[in-house]
């Protein structure tokens, strides 16, 4: 059986806040095979984006395993986790969070810039200008993020997220920010994508969204459980 | 991130706060000039030192007449310091060797129809040979790689000589351009002229000199004037008897010190100057070594080099802090955007390069500006302490360290602050 993307056995985040110890994730079992689509429901405060920043390397859990590409991460230093980060790992944020001085094609190339020595600024150019063009932007490359509108950024975001070729794309609410009209392109964008075989975890609280996704898992009070409406999805 | 990219990042950011980095480098920009003003003030100072050096010499001792102030005027104090006292001074104190004399007075020297008024300096006859040392002079054109002579100082005929001197006789030398306005070209040697109401014969003639302190900045045109047997001036010039100014050569420079005292004390005896109830002499001269110049120098550059140099220390001390404070709230700021980074795959150390090249950007712009106001300001520091500043070279590339080590030395702590930050935090900051 080919190994998971992702793997995680009781993954268990908790904080002490004081005296008292709030639990934001409790023994999650989550297994995410190449190529799936998966949405995380839940309200706020349920524990979905503490797991999405596990899965992320953003942060590190109290006690259990993550298995990245079959690789327990538990153990790794902190830039040997931001190295992983840039490396096997896309981002796509609810507010894009494109740097604001940098023309599109720089802030998709960012990812490349921090690989010391493994990209010259023209091969950095170009690979930025051809993640673009897979999301239809590649005439906007000089511009800055402020000339563009909120789905433009957004798909310079998820260019950025494309440009090292990742093991998973993480997209936390993509479409929040988004009017419903440009929110319905992101969404057929991610599910091309998921159809050329990017595997893609996505958290959002919005049903319709999360009917895109092969499978949906759906978190209260730090418990992870996969939902019913997986068997509704396709 | 390679170092191109973090300067091009550190370029642009700057630039995006040209106001704000400006006034931050203000600190900076003093306190660099500071620096550069201060070296410049020392350097100056030792350069006028050596200058004295060359003057008087290590075996030379210059005493006159003390002057105080009195009535709002500097008066000369007590009693005259009279050429018999210097005479005198070789048998009362065997470490000198010679002691050589001189008095100048303003007069109306007239030959036929030709009137100009000029200094007289009455001289011993080996003063000429100390004229000759001294290095404030020397003939127009002289290239000679020995130390010209006494006899290189004269154009003409020859000088007076100390039997001349004891006797007073009335004999004279002119300068070069005294001779020619006295006698317009004609050979003045044998001829008499009036000084004020003495007859007095022309022996010998002055070659054309000129100043070799390029500032020339004491002298006066070192061609016009004339030179008479010191006792002759004394005699026929004066009513009262003069002060007359001395230079004592002592025979061993070692001694120097040893020869001082004990010139202080004849000179006491020859004057009635007895201790005080206090224990001080009320002495009405003054003696002047080497090291008494070296002494007086040290000291007012000193003085002001330390005033400069606690400018300078805080004023970069302050620059420094202005510059953390502003790194602090740009680290603030862009608290996203190092979110962002990280997520992206930034390690801490391109964090951490990224802020401190920013400060070091800063600080470093600072620092050239500096250097080039501390350039400008040292005719301004010059005028304040007497004339003498002179750039220090190594003061800019040392100038430019300081300004590099302020922006990593305070740029420090907020680019390590920036880099600890948490992903997460950094991420959902708004």
């Amino acid at each position: 059986m080919r190994e998971p993307v992702i793997r995680t056995e009781k993954l268990t985040r908790t904080y002490n806040m004081g005296t008292s110890v709030i639990t934001a994730l409790w023994e999650a079992d989550l297994t995410v095979q190449a190529g799936e689509f998966i949405a995380l429901m839940g309200a706020s405060g349920s524990g979905k984006s503490t797991l999405l920043n596990l899965l992320g390397l953003l942060d590190r859990a109290t006690a259990g395993e993550y298995f990245l590409e079959g690789k327990p991460v538990s153990s790794l230093r902190r830039d040997e986790l931001a190295d992983l980060r840039g490396r096997r790992i896309g981002f796509i944020f609810q507010n894009f969070n494109l740097l604001p001085r940098l023309s599109a094609w720089e802030n998709v190339a960012l990812p490349l810039a921090y690989r010391k020595g493994e990209f010259g600024v023209q091969d950095q150019f170009n690979r930025a200008r051809e993640a673009l063009s897979r999301v239809q932007l590649d005439q906007r490359a000089e511009h800055n993020p402020m000339e563009l509108s909120g789905g433009e950024r957004q798909r310079v975001a998820i260019a950025r997220a494309l440009i090292t070729l990742p093991a998973v794309i993480l997209a936390d609410e993509p479409t929040g920010n988004l009017d419903s009209k440009t929110g319905i392109e992101i969404m057929r964008l991610l599910k091309e994508l998921n159809a050329e075989g990017r595997t893609i975890i996505m958290v959002t609280h919005d049903m319709n969204v999360a009917r895109n996704a092969s499978r949906v898992y759906h978190m209260l009070d730090g418990l992870l459980n996969e939902s019913e409406w997986s068997n509704v999805a396709d | 991130m390679s170092l191109i990219d973090l300067l091009r990042t550190a370029l642009r950011n700057v630039s995006a706060n040209k106001l704000r980095a400006a006034l931050t480098m203000l600190g900076v920009v003093i306190g660099v000039a500071s620096v550069i003003a201060m070296l410049a003030l020392g350097n100056g100072a030792r350069a006028a030192v050596d200058a004295t050096f060359q003057s008087l010499g290590a075996n030379q001792i210059q005493i006159g007449q003390r002057f105080a102030m009195e009535d709002g005027d500097l008066q000369p104090s007590g009693k005259t310091l009279t050429f018999s006292e210097g005479l005198d001074m070789l048998s009362a104190v065997p470490l000198v060797e010679r002691v050589e004399m001189s008095v100048s007075k303003t007069v109306k020297a007239r030959f036929g129809q030709n009137t100009v008024e000029i200094n007289t300096i009455g001289t011993t006859a080996d003063a000429i040979e100390g004229l000759a040392s001294s290095g404030d002079i020397q003939p127009v054109g002289w290239t000679g790689d020995h130390a010209f002579s006494k006899e290189d100082l004269l154009g003409d005929g020859r000088f007076f000589t100390t039997d001349e001197v004891y006797a007073g006789a009335p004999v004279c030398v002119l300068g070069y351009q005294t001779a020619l306005d006295l006698f317009s070209g004609d050979d003045p040697i044998g001829q008499t002229i009036w000084v004020d109401r003495t007859r007095c014969e022309v022996i010998g003639v002055i070659t054309e000199l000129e100043s070799t302190d390029v500032q020339e900045r004491y002298r006066s045109d070192p061609n016009e004037g004339l030179l008479m047997p010191i006792s002759t001036v004394i005699q026929t010039l004066y009513e009262e008897e003069p002060s007359v100014y001395m230079t004592v050569h002592v025979a061993d420079a070692n001694r120097i010190d040893e020869a001082k005292e004990e010139i202080t004390k004849y000179l006491r005896e020859r004057h009635a100057i007895e201790q005080d109830a206090e224990g001080n002499y009320q002495d009405d001269f003054d003696t002047l070594t080497r090291n008494d110049i070296l002494g007086q120098q040290q000291e007012a550059a000193r003085t002001f080099s330390l005033l400069l140099a606690a400018m300078a220390t805080v004023s970069l001390v302050v620059g420094g802090i202005g510059i953390m404070n502003v790194m602090l709230v740009s680290v603030t700021e862009r608290t996203r955007e190092i979110g962002v980074r990280l997520a992206v795959g930034a390690k801490q150390r391109d964090i951490v390069s990224q802020f401190l090249l920013e400060s070091i950007f800063i600080s470093t712009s600072g620092g050239l500006a500096g250097i080039v106001l501390g350039i400008l300001a040292i005719p301004l520091a010059a005028a304040l302490n007497q004339g003498v500043a002179l750039l220090y070279p190594g003061s800019i590339p040392l100038a430019f360290g300081v300004a590099v080590l302020i922006g990593i030395v305070f740029g420090l702590y907020p680019a390590i602050r920036a880099a600890r930050l948490d992903p997460i935090e950094a991420l959902r900051y708004e």
